[in-house]
């Protein structure tokens, strides 16, 4: 039996299509993530995150009246956030670089572009399990490590254009 | 190797091993072979093939929505958009990418400041609403019309810039 090691995970997902949250809901399960947490919009995700200790976030960006941006900065930001951080994937087909910059900038873990398929979204909760990022706090910025790529000569926090091939920006 | 580290530009950085992670590491390193077992893939791929019946029925309703909604910019942007997110999920691919070409139209000329050409947007429409109910039957035709869209799109947004 290999399935296992999810089993203590709590997640949630915040998404206003109702059948996007069925299928990440079904694929979660299949992994063994059967402790699932729906919200419809990034205010009720907030609250559900003040509410039950939650260990990963999958978020739609554009939803109404909080989307899953500001959601984002709200965890990564606010005082009395109940964990800062919590990993993020942001789930949309909003994949302009202007976007995938925003949302990267509002500090997601992680960006997956629609159409959803199994094998993408499992290759972002493996990144995230291999290869967990250092967070970086500055005045501007609190979130993961904007670099993908340690860079011997590179001492500061900020992107690099080139990452943005890493997450499918079009 | 100090787990928080400051730098000169006065930016701290926190490593992995100083914050909770998702998993503890015994956790983590069960989770990884789960996530890349037959099993898991088999268990999913099953839940990918549910989701298809409603998605496509849904999406159909979404077209009927986009329809009533043609002089409504920001209606049918806003279904537009829903369809580009699970028409190829769904196994439609023709009306993903028509859905996808319109959102990236409108979404362009938005940014440029610039008026949306009805026109285009309502080719655009009728091609989403055809090749969502012949379900993608026929590829080879939606495909040309899918690229003849794009490169309409194309010349009006070079013009718009």
């Amino acid at each position: 039996m290999a399935a296992g090691g999810f089993e203590s995970l709590k997640a949630l997902i915040v998404e206003d299509n109702t059948h996007m949250r069925s299928l990440l809901r079904a694929l979660l399960n299949s992994i063994g993530i059967k402790d699932v947490s729906e919200a419809i919009h990034g205010q009720a995700g907030m609250e559900a995150l003040r509410e039950r200790k939650i260990d990963l976030v999958l978020t739609d960006l554009a939803m109404s009246p909080m989307d899953g941006l500001e959601l984002t900065r709200h965890v990564r930001k606010d005082e009395n956030s109940p964990n800062p951080f919590v990993p993020i994937i942001m789930i949309t087909g909003h994949t302009e670089k202007y976007r995938v910059e925003a949302a990267r900038d509002a500090g997601v873990t992680e960006f997956l572009a629609k159409p959803i398929t199994a094998h993408n979204l499992f290759a972002r909760i493996t990144e995230i399990l291999e290869r967990p990022r250092a967070f970086v706090r500055c005045d501007s910025y609190f979130g993961p490590d904007r670099r993908r790529h340690d860079a011997d000569n590179y001492g500061g926090p900020w992107r690099r254009a080139e990452e943005l091939q890493d997450v499918g920006v079009r | 190797m100090p787990k928080i580290r400051k730098l000169a530009s006065g930016a701290q950085f926190i490593d992995p091993d100083a914050y909770p992670q998702m998993l503890n590491k015994p956790e983590a390193a069960r989770a990884l072979l789960n996530l890349r077992s037959a099993e898991t893939a088999a268990r999913a791929q099953v839940a990918m093939e549910a989701a298809i019946p409603p998605m496509r029925a849904a999406i159909l309703r979404y077209v009927d929505d986009m329809e009533q909604a043609s002089h409504d910019m920001k209606k049918l942007f806003a279904t537009a958009h829903e369809i580009r997110g699970f028409a190829e999920t769904a196994g439609m691919i023709t009306t993903g990418r028509i859905a996808e070409i319109l959102c990236r139209y409108m979404d362009d000329m938005e940014r440029a400041g610039k008026p949306l050409d009805p026109t285009i947007v309502a080719l655009h429409a009728s091609a989403i609403a055809r090749a969502a109910r012949a379900e993608d039957d026929d590829v080879r035709m939606g495909e040309k019309v899918a690229a003849e869209l794009a490169a309409l799109v194309a010349r009006r947004l070079a013009e718009a810039h």
